[in-house]
């Protein structure tokens, strides 16, 4: 008998009669159970009956938290006996843009702690939005003697000594994947304390490290890790050293280049290319920093199989794309700057029919002198070319409401549409008119929609249309849109799968946060700032909802009675302890 | 010397670019510049008061014809190009001095683009210099010696940045602005009104206070 069953029979003295009842065997639920990898599905699974509840958290090895504020690592040590791998999100989503303040929380420590007693045989640990120190990842490396992979995303509060450890320690490491983290880059030496006897990493993507590494200690582990399959490199890395990497690593699936800009003599361009078109095996590709539309030939040959081109470090023009995608027809996502221009947009729409995923982003957000960038013309060009376009981020300076009604007739799929037009408030500028009917579009056409990013001129008929017709949403996400508490009123009331719900600067208020009351217990979580909320109505809310944290973030020298950013959401932990002293927990 | 100066013509066209409806002024009270603008509006003394106070919409939002004399508009930047690769707590629509650190109007987190997405970007406009795919980069030659600020006529969504030390009075400044802005908009040098904003905030007619 396996171990875990032995304990489950000491556990529940009923089992005999739990065992008569079921219908068959708990080994086979469990068995069974056991291929079950989607976490809402185990969810479903485990509300049926005591015994599928049971079966279900014994066989779970992987749980995901969404909020790591809403349960307590005890609690899920308690359910979850045998979990080998979690994923942790913390901060809000509004952290990534400055609006959360510095030391709100979201520490991993205390989760490390019990997992280091509960689940000796962690894995793998994937963190988003956490603050994560460097002792917290020292303790990591040497409590874990099995661990495998480590993914940090948009994380803080570490800098490259926290690498070190890990690298040093863990000796079963498969995977290291660094992004997009706020991260205290002292220097590249971490990569230098793999041991020599290390080989087992099969990802490793430290590109948004700025400093350089050493290229002959990263030159001797991509040789002797022979599996590997991801590797993201930093700016630091030249083309001529890429390529000396690329002919030890021709098994690469994904690789993302350093800088792609360097003078090359004509042998290292042709040894380059030779380098890449030895790797059959590559999918997706990234990087591209700095790129010489010169050397872009240089890709064609791993183009051709090409599935996920991410430009968006590489300021290109419109000929350069167009003349990049014309070897790229199986493309399925793509990331650019919008320096490619409208015209770049159409080549997308002539040479990618497969796209599905579109992210443009701007490379010059701050600066209103800039009249380049994308259009209304260049998504359009897109939905026209690209029927099964379904994720969608787009950021322009202009927009339609015909425009957008175009492009959705063209793609119904849409699952994700994300589009920011960066002036806040702007309007239609051919006709002058809220985008209310754009977004309409958006929902009555594209019933499977799951996220939504409004933007533009919005009056509350906007969120009319969201709450009428979007069923299928789970996130929102709103910026000075609306027009009266009713706006969100419709939301609330008619968008029942409704998880996320990211709002600032509307001009929303009490009456529009209390008539979410009912629905924030089926809700992740709710972010509002620089509404019209006060004090009294967080309270009200949190006195009415026992269930959920109320947490209001107080900035300095606001009015008291002003709510000025509150964030809600349920939890079975209770209120949290850690609060920094400008977060009130009501 | 911190300049804002303001030009604005009003056009039954729509601004392109500059759109800050009549919806958005509500929200830009908390920016600091609806101040800037209203005061701007106030001083127009030999106009219509109704349409001077209209001159903020004027500036970005629905024009007529009526009103005969209008106001041009600028504002001033540093002369370091390099303050121009901010960090997002620059407002996007900046009828402000950009550099007035004394006015916390501008919107934080907007765009929302990533932190660590924007360092990149300050990264690489370092090395882009030799670019110059706009006239942004053409003023680092001249540090020091300059002052440089920021020219925004209405109706033209291009925002234009002229080094004052090369005029030597307002109506040569006046004269070469509107010949710079003819390529974009077709103008009557008399429609035009130089008007800036000074330290204080306040929107004064240019012409009164000797040149130098």
């Amino acid at each position: 008998m396996e171990p875990s069953e032995l304990k489950r029979s000491k556990d529940s003295p009923n089992s005999d009669e739990s065992t008569r009842r079921s219908s068959f065997p708990d080994e086979v639920l469990e068995r069974v159970l056991s291929l079950l990898k989607s976490h809402r599905d185990r969810s479903s699974v485990s509300l049926v009956c005591k015994d599928w509840y049971n079966a279900e958290r014994w066989s779970r090895t992987h749980v995901f938290i969404g909020n790591c504020y809403s349960v307590s690592p005890e609690i899920v040590a308690r359910r979850f006996p045998k979990i080998r791998s979690v994923t942790l999100k913390g901060k809000p989503r509004f952290s990534d843009f400055n609006l959360v303040p510095e030391n709100w929380g979201a520490d991993i420590h205390a989760w490390l702690v019990v997992f280091a007693a509960k689940y000796p045989f962690l894995e793998e640990l994937r963190l988003k939005r956490m603050a994560i120190s460097d002792e917290s990842l020292e303790f990591l490396a040497v409590s874990f003697p099995n661990f495998k992979a480590l993914s940090l995303l948009s994380c803080d509060g570490f800098s490259t000594n926290g690498l070190a450890a890990i690298a040093t320690h863990c000796k079963n490491l498969t995977e290291l994947d660094i992004q997009e983290n706020g991260i205290d880059d002292k220097g590249g030496s971490w990569l230098s304390c793999f041991p020599e006897s290390f080989t087992s990493l099969e990802v490793l993507n430290f590109a948004n490290l700025s400093s350089d590494i050493n290229f002959d200690a990263l030159e001797r582990l991509v040789g002797r890790c022979k599996s590997m399959r991801v590797l993201k490199l930093n700016r630091s890395v030249s083309l001529e050293q890429l390529q000396r990497l690329l002919v030890n690593a021709p098994q690469l699936a994904e690789l993302g280049t350093g800088s792609f800009s360097e003078e090359l003599t004509f042998r290292q361009y042709v040894e380059l290319e030779s380098a890449l078109s030895n790797c059959k095996n590559m999918h997706t590709l990234s990087g591209l920093w700095d790129a010489k539309g010169i050397y872009l030939p240089a890709l064609y040959p791993v183009c051709t199989h090409l599935t996920f081109l991410n430009l968006s470090y590489a300021a290109l023009r419109s000929d350069e794309l167009a003349k990049l995608l014309a070897h790229c027809p199986r493309l399925k996502r793509l990331w650019v700057l919008d320096t490619v221009e409208d015209k770049g947009l159409e080549a997308v729409g002539l040479n990618c029919p497969l796209l599905e995923e579109l992210r443009v982003f701007p490379a010059d957000p701050f600066d209103e002198e800039i009249i380049h960038g994308v259009t209304e013309a260049g998504f359009v060009a897109v939905s026209f070319g690209c029927p099964r376009l379904h994720y969608v981020l787009y950021f322009c300076r202009q927009m339609t409401n015909a425009a957008v009604a175009t492009i959705v007739q063209n793609c119904p799929d849409f699952t994700h549409f994300r589009l920011c037009i960066m002036n806040p408030g702007q309007p239609d500028y051919i006709t002058n008119e809220p985008m209310d009917e754009a977004f309409g579009a958006v929902v009555k056409t594209c019933t499977k929609l799951q996220r939504l990013s409004v933007s533009g001129r919005l009056t509350d008929l906007t969120f009319e249309y969201i709450g009428r017709y979007a069923k299928n949403l789970e996130t929102l996400s709103v910026a000075f849109a609306g027009s009266s508490d009713w706006g969100m009123q419709c939301v609330m009331g008619g968008c029942s799968k409704l998880r996320k719900l990211e709002i600032r600067d509307c001009p929303f208020g009490n009456a529009a946060l209390l008539s979410g009351l009912e629905k924030y217990e089926s809700m992740r979580s709710l972010w509002m700032s620089a509404c019209n909320v006060t004090m009294n109505g967080c309270r009200l809310l949190a006195r009415e909802m026992p269930r959920l944290n109320v947490e209001v973030m107080k900035e300095d020298g606001s009015d008291d009675s002003q709510a000025d950013k509150v964030y809600v959401y349920r939890s079975i932990a209770g209120p949290r302890r850690d609060a920094p002293p400008s977060v009130l927990t009501l | 010397m911190e300049l804002q100066l303001g030009l604005a013509l009003p056009t039954p066209n729509m601004v392109k670019g500059f759109d800050l409806n009549n919806h958005g002024l509500d929200q830009l009270k908390e920016m600091g510049g609806l101040e800037a603008w209203n005061k701007a509006a106030g001083c127009f003394a030999d106009k219509d008061c109704v349409k001077s106070k209209r001159s903020f919409e004027q500036a970005f939002g629905n024009f007529t014809e009526e009103c005969r004399t209008k106001p041009l508009l600028l504002w001033s930047g540093q002369p370091n190009e390099e303050e121009d690769h901010k960090d997002q707590k620059k407002a996007t629509f900046s009828t402000t001095d950009e550099n007035d650190a004394e006015e916390d109007d501008q919107v934080v987190g907007w765009p929302p683009i990533k932190t660590w997405r924007n360092k990149i970007f300050q990264q690489q406009q370092q090395p882009r210099v030799g670019r110059a795919e706009n006239n942004r980069r053409v003023a680092e030659n001249e540090n020091g010696r300059s002052i440089y600020v920021k020219v925004k006529m209405e109706g033209v969504a291009i925002t234009r940045k002229i080094d004052i030390k090369l005029y030597q009075s307002y109506q040569s400044l006046t004269n070469s602005l509107i010949t710079m802005f003819a390529k974009d908009k077709k103008c009557d040098e008399d429609d035009y009104i130089l008007t800036y904003q000074d330290k204080e905030g306040d929107w004064l007619i240019a012409g009164d206070i000797p040149w130098q």
